[in-house]
């Protein structure tokens, strides 16, 4: 049993923090600005590049590792604010709805893609590898630890503690989640809606350019990186209702754990392709969209317990009122 | 899109390659006009963000090329791989030999491409009850990469990654017909049905929102629960208008599987659909003869920045600069500029033009019995 488990256990921890890595910006500035950020994806290719080229020239050893992250953070969060500013916020003060919002930024997603696509072509980079390769530590069945996962943990529960702590103790964080609960009111109680607006893009951005600079010593990193990641950065972020903070951590490790258990056990039973793996995330959106567009977002405990204890007698009333309606 | 049409032009004659061009040209700016009518429809009249046409447009093509592999191999009585490069051959020398079987067939992939189209059309309006314009959007999105990941797995429906070969031209007879008929002739042909069939679907499309229906359909767009409060059924609204547009965007996907003789699952990726929202958005929402022009004008930037086109006309791109890159950042800070400096397009929108009724009321009140 552990045998066969081990991989799809160890994937979804390092798959799982990436994929939460990049959902939580995904999810902060819909929540704050309202716009379902299509380009969020090229951030991380932005900052996967930024690492690429940092180990590649000063190598990934004590100080020269640590600065390959912080370059990867600060290039990323400048195109996310560069981004905003020449895109979304003129939008915003024509009062562009969400959906125009989208298209926009999937207009922009296509300049940054293909801007990165010309700068790796003239570089020689179309697919390249960041000089440093994981160690394995450890190994477990068919799977093996490796340093990345113990490194990624860690930045993972860094991060989520510095987000909790900003979004609960501080008077910026308190800015942010009055915006994302009324825009208007929160102007006019003097909260500076710009520089928060702007706080939010570069913390968004430089999260979604650490997952890439970790996506850089887990894969090659091609143009199209981020791109491919895309819809499943959106499934994470949808399990949250594109709204829940802890519900964008739980999203991603549940669409990872989903597909990387998934694929393993339908393959095991029934011989099922692990070419239909990408099926497992986008199922997750169609049926998160259609069964609780809402997500995590506001569920307690104490919902779930109750939605399952009245299951039965909701079935019960249901098929009471299909039988009245026909007789 | 890309063009992997079956025969090559003929060495060094220029016209037969200026009119292997224009053919090109022309199916593929049909196509379009087709899917960005379609999209129109949904999006700029009733304001569903269809962002899942890429998906019905497959539905099409698959269905043409299924059909087509199925049958026309059972007659020709091939037994082997049904989509490979041998049973393409096959169809191809079934097709000249039998031209009133493969017109047939073509006729039936658009009946029945169509009718699949509407059917996932009428699923698509399930979600669409649901869900507010963005979640939407991301949902048939979804459904798009879905489905493709599904036919690039699944190997027994349609070829898997490599897809389907030899889906041949309805006209490939023609060339069979007399020795010196070029094979242009046969394109010419193709290219004067997609644009009638685009032509078709324009007229229809401009009848349908000049109708009252497309005053409901604005309605819904601009609030639904007003029109749901005047006693529209903006429900049904939704999923005619989403089938209608569904329906055409399968045919157009019949189209192209005709047009390019082969469907590779590749082909339908979510730029397609990106690509077809940039030319209502420029052409103009909610303005059919808007969505057109836009298709016009992104078919021709489409075309004439592949360097395969450029070198036709004898230019010979040299920069290290991939033109596809160039491309794609045009078309999408066209997007970004179309909504911040022109959202209205091109074309704006006008209000509904009902036609007048052919007998005017005043004749009805004098007895209704004549009509002058």
């Amino acid at each position: 049993m552990v045998d066969f488990l081990a991989r799809p256990a160890l994937d979804t921890i390092l798959l799982g923090s990436l994929y939460t890595m990049m959902a939580l910006g995904l999810t902060l500035t819909y929540k704050v600005t309202k716009i379902p950020n299509f380009a969020h994806a090229e951030y991380v290719t932005i900052g996967a590049y930024a690492t690429v080229v940092m180990v590649n020239r000063f190598g990934f050893v004590g100080v020269a590792g640590v600065l390959a992250v912080v370059v990867s953070f600060l290039a990323a969060a400048g195109v996310a604010l560069g981004v905003d500013e020449l895109v979304f916020k003129p939008l915003f003060r024509r009062g562009a709805s969400p959906l125009h919002m989208l298209v926009a930024s999937i207009g922009a997603g296509l300049v940054l893609r293909y801007i990165v696509f010309i700068g790796a072509d003239l570089g020689n980079l179309l697919s390249e590898k960041a000089n440093l390769s994981a160690k394995t530590v450890w190994v477990i069945g068919n799977g093996s630890v490796s340093t990345l996962h113990l490194t990624i943990v860690p930045t993972v529960a860094g991060i989520v503690i510095v987000l909790h702590v900003l979004f609960v103790g501080t008077r910026v964080g308190k800015g942010m989640r009055a915006m994302a609960s009324n825009f208007d009111l929160a102007r006019v109680s003097g909260i500076n809606t710009t520089f928060i607006r702007r706080l939010t893009w570069i913390l968004a951005g430089g999260l979604a350019g650490v997952a890439g600079a970790f996506w850089a010593i887990h894969n090659p990193v091609t143009p199209e990186l981020g791109w491919r990641a895309l819809l499943w950065i959106f499934a994470a972020s949808i399990l949250a209702g594109l709204t829940s903070f802890y519900g964008t951590i739980a999203g991603g490790y549940i669409v990872a754990a989903a597909e990387n258990f998934g694929i393993s056990l339908l393959n095991r039973a029934y011989g099922v392709d692990v070419g239909y793996k990408p099926m497992i995330a986008l199922a997750i959106i169609v049926a998160v969209f259609l069964i609780r567009p809402t997500g995590f977002a506001g569920l307690t405990v104490r919902d779930v317990v109750e939605g399952f204890r009245s299951l039965p007698s909701r079935v019960r009333e249901r098929a009471r009122r299909l039988r009245a309606s026909r007789g | 899109m890309n063009e992997r049409a079956g025969s090559a032009p003929p060495e060094g004659e220029t016209l037969a390659d200026l009119l292997f061009l224009f053919t090109s040209i022309a199916t593929i700016f049909g196509i379009y006009a087709i899917l960005a009518i379609s999209l129109n429809l949904e999006f700029g009249y009733a304001g569903q963000p269809n962002l899942g046409k890429v998906f019905f447009y497959s539905v099409g093509a698959y269905v043409a090329g299924i059909l087509v592999a199925h049958v026309v191999s059972g007659l020709a009585g091939w037994s082997g791989e049904l989509f490979g490069a041998p049973a393409a051959r096959v169809r191809f020398e079934y097709a000249v030999a039998n031209p009133g079987v493969i017109f047939g067939l073509f006729l039936a992939a658009l009946v029945l491409g169509g009718l699949a189209g509407g059917a996932f059309g009428y699923l698509a309006s399930f979600p669409a009850l649901r869900l507010r314009g963005d979640f939407l959007a991301i949902t048939l999105i979804a459904v798009g990469e879905v489905s493709r990941v599904f036919v690039h797995a699944y190997e027994p429906l349609a070829g898997g990654a490599i897809g389907i070969l030899g889906v041949p031209n309805p006209f490939v007879w023609i060339t069979s017909l007399g020795p010196d008929i070029p094979v242009t002739a046969q394109r010419l042909a193709y290219t004067g049905v997609v644009l009638g069939i685009a032509v078709v679907c324009l007229l229809y499309a401009e009848r349908l929102s000049n109708a009252p229906f497309g005053r409901l359909l604005k309605a819904v767009r601009d609030d639904e629960l007003v029109a749901d409060v005047l006693g529209k059924r903006t429900r049904r609204v939704k999923g005619t208008v989403l089938v209608i547009g569904s329906a055409m965007a399968a045919v157009a996907g019949v189209l192209y599987a005709f047009h390019a003789q082969s469907i590779v699952a590749g082909d339908y990726i979510p730029q397609v659909t990106f690509l077809v929202l940039a030319m209502v958005l420029l052409g103009g929402a909610a303005n059919h003869r808007g969505a057109v022009i836009g298709a016009l004008v992104l078919t021709l930037v489409d075309r004439f920045t592949q360097p395969a086109t450029l070198a036709i006309a004898g230019i010979f791109w040299s920069s290290p600069v991939d033109l596809n890159y160039l491309r794609y950042i045009g078309i999408g800070l066209m997007l970004i500029l179309v909504l911040m400096f022109r959202p209205e397009g091109i074309i704006p929108e006008r209000p509904v033009k009902t036609p007048r009724p052919a007998a005017p009321a005043a004749a009805a009140m004098d007895g209704g019995t004549e009509t002058p």
